[in-house]
């Protein structure tokens, strides 16, 4: 493992070329082009907006300006599910290249990370931009915002690293992580207010619900940049300890995610 | 062709590249089963064979010097290059390397087509290993010695494969590695471009580089190496002199054709019959005659969608002509039981030779074999002309006298 850092450290320019890379081909040829970096989100928040704001009233909960309360979920969310299902099949689907061209195979599922990272950003410039024109008021917090990204991004990485390399060998990861992901999301407090979990479920299933660590990343992301404590008390919760169990269990996740990977590429070029 | 004299010098006894007792075995599945189902239903019956492609091979390559490596198809040439370059790591022994590797394995692997060249030579290069400065300093060379001109700002989609193969010959060597390995690309692109690589690899040499050639031309090893490796059946056959060994060579493969067969054997070809115009088992043939191929083939259970077909070689292993079902548009929708399958030449285009005959049974994608007998049957042609090569070609001399 420590040799394949070296080798990885030694290959971080090709770690930026690819990424560059996908940031360029993903909206080539296509009229709008980076536009679509925001349409995408604008177009989910809609969707969620009319349905849940306008049909099912979440917004008399208390909570000011319910759509940027879903913006500030949604966007760290896609973030985190794009980078994961594009990751999966990153190794799979670059066989031509694994086969015939040695380099450290993790760059191509964290290339997968770091450009979903960089539309991530693009998409959270934009929200900001937002909440100042509707003057909502921001939270001090908001300068966390590099450490969460970090926190996710090893939360990511650590998933998507263990899922590529299982999934040279079982194709059914791929299928099964498309799925599994959109229960996930159900599961996360994006939506609802964190508050809807404590009211409707017993004390035992909203520990369990707890245990989900995409969980805890949500609730600090609407508390840092939607103020959730002043905009939406309903939404706010924090819990010292559903933080440090987060942050273990990502670091755990991440050194797991790389040993595996580390111990199955031998065999990628000979079963891909 | 050599630029060099061999022993002139530039060869140190300083190890670039040091195999010891590296093997490496595959497993060849019966079928590919790679979901999970399958994976569960077959939870203890082992679904493959093992195959050891190389076996404890001991190999130092001496900085400075250009080593090729030859041997029949199947030999472990490939493997032992995918095992350098760490694409595959070996099941024993081990490899060390001192410098930089870059390979060319396949040519433009990983291009994305819908960025340009200029922006592929960077994409690609830093697949190679090469930082960005680095390729700053050499991309007008790689942009010259590709002959792209004004196309290189051009997305590569719309490239030609000559381009295409250009670009990525023109990265790979100008990435300027300590140690090159080379598997069988010189074939690629116009004469003119292919002796440009020639010359280039002779620089190489010159400036003290360390290349590792894998071919199946013994001449070409021979003319350009400093020694040959000629490999067989994954052990090291012989190894040293370039005029020794490839002659060595090249006399085994006239003599004994490497006949082997392997596959799946869902489908069974039992029994491959040449014979003559009028069905009568023949061995020797002129040019011209006619020839019918036919295989008896068993399959115990149906197999979906086969696909069969032969190749006829020279005696140095290289294709000649060949071709299947599928390429004939002839569908086999399945095949249960026994039967046969005849392929009919109605006019035998060859000069004179020995030449030997593969046959295949595989899957439409060619992915897995089901029995392939190689090489293991041969003919003879005598041609009642003159002419020299391979093929009966009609020519007709026209003649103007001057006046």
């Amino acid at each position: 493992m420590k040799k394949n850092l070296k080798k990885f450290i030694e290959y971080r320019e090709l770690l930026y070329n690819l990424t560059i890379k996908e940031v360029k081909v993903r909206y080539k040829n296509s009229f709008l082009g980076f536009l679509w970096s925001m349409v995408n989100p604008l177009m989910l928040l809609l969707v969620y907006y009319v349905a849940f704001g306008v049909i099912f009233r979440l917004r008399a909960e208390g909570m000011v300006r319910y759509e940027f309360y879903l913006l500030a979920g949604i966007l760290p969310w896609n973030f985190f599910s794009l980078s994961v299902i594009q990751a999966v099949g990153s190794v799979v689907n670059n066989a031509d290249l694994v086969k015939k061209v040695y380099f450290p195979r993790e760059v191509l599922p964290l290339s997968y990370l770091c450009s979903s990272g960089f539309h991530f950003l693009l998409q959270e410039l934009v929200l900001l931009a937002f909440l100042l024109i509707f003057r909502v008021r921001l939270s001090p917090w908001i300068l966390a915002f590099p450490l969460l990204l970090v926190l996710q991004a090893c939360f990511a990485a650590g998933l998507s690293l263990l899922l590529s390399a299982v999934n040279v060998f079982f194709r059914d990861v791929q299928h099964f992580t498309d799925i599994f992901l959109l229960a996930w999301f159900w599961m996360t407090p994006v939506v609802y207010p964190v508050s809807f979990i404590f009211e409707s479920l017993p004390p035992w299933a909203a520990r369990i619900y707890l245990l989900n660590p995409m969980a805890h990343i949500m609730l600090l992301w609407q508390r840092i940049v939607y103020n959730s404590p002043v905009n939406g008390p309903k939404a706010a919760y924090f819990s010292p300890v559903g933080f440090t169990y987060t942050v273990v269990l990502s670091l755990l996740l991440l050194i797991l995610g790389y040993w595996a990977f580390c111990r199955l590429e031998g065999r990628f070029a000979e079963f891909i | 062709m050599s630029g060099r004299e061999i022993g002139a010098g530039v060869i140190s006894r300083e190890p670039a590249l040091r195999l010891e007792g590296v093997a490496k075995c595959f497993r060849l599945y019966h079928d590919v089963s790679r979901s999970l189902k399958e994976r569960v239903i077959n939870w203890r019956k082992r679904g493959y064979e093992l195959f050891w492609a190389l076996k404890d091979v001991d190999l130092t390559v001496y900085r400075g010097e250009t080593l090729s490596v030859i041997g029949p198809n199947g030999s472990g040439k490939s493997t032992m290059l995918r095992l350098m370059t760490g694409i595959m790591k070996p099941n024993r022994g081990s490899i060390t390397t001192h410098g930089t590797i870059a390979a060319l394995l396949e040519l433009g692997a990983g291009f994305h087509p819908d960025l340009t060249g200029r922006e592929n030579i960077y994409l690609n290069a830093s697949i190679l290993g090469l930082k960005r400065k680095e390729v700053d300093r050499i991309i007008d060379e790689i942009i010259e010695f590709s002959e792209l001109g004004p196309f290189i700002d051009n997305q590569v989609k719309n490239y030609s494969s000559g381009m295409y193969v250009r670009l990525g010959f023109s990265i790979a060597i100008n990435v300027n590695p300590d140690i090159l390995l080379i598997d069988e690309v010189l074939a690629v692109g116009d004469a003119s471009f292919q002796t440009k690589c020639i010359d280039r690899i002779l620089r190489m040499q010159r400036e003290g580089k360390t290349i590792v050639l894998v071919t199946h031309n013994a001449d070409i090893a021979a003319s350009i190496s400093d020694r040959i490796l000629w490999l067989e059946k994954g052990e090291v056959k012989m190894l040293g002199d370039p005029r020794e060994v490839s002659d060595a060579y090249l006399r085994a493969m006239r003599t004994r054709p490497e006949g082997s067969e392997f596959g799946t054997r869902e489908i069974v070809i039992g029994k491959v019959d040449i014979l003559d115009g009028a069905g009568n088992p023949e061995i020797r043939f002129s040019t011209g005659d006619a020839m019918v191929i036919r295989l008896r083939y068993r399959a115990e259970r149906r197999v979906e969608d086969p696909v069969f077909g032969f190749g006829i070689y020279d005696h140095m292993g290289l294709m000649v002509y060949g071709t299947n079902t599928r390429l004939l548009k002839v569908d086999i929708p399945y095949v249960e039981g026994e039967g046969t399958v005849e392929f009919h030449l109605p006019k035998l285009n060859l000069l004179d030779g020995r030449y030997y005959l593969s046959v295949a049974a595989h899957t439409r994608d060619g992915q897995v074999n089901y029995h392939w007998l190689d090489k293991l049957f041969f003919f003879d042609v005598e041609s009642p002309g003159r002419e020299s090569g391979y093929l009966a070609m009609d020519c007709r001399v026209v003649l103007h006298a001057p006046s």
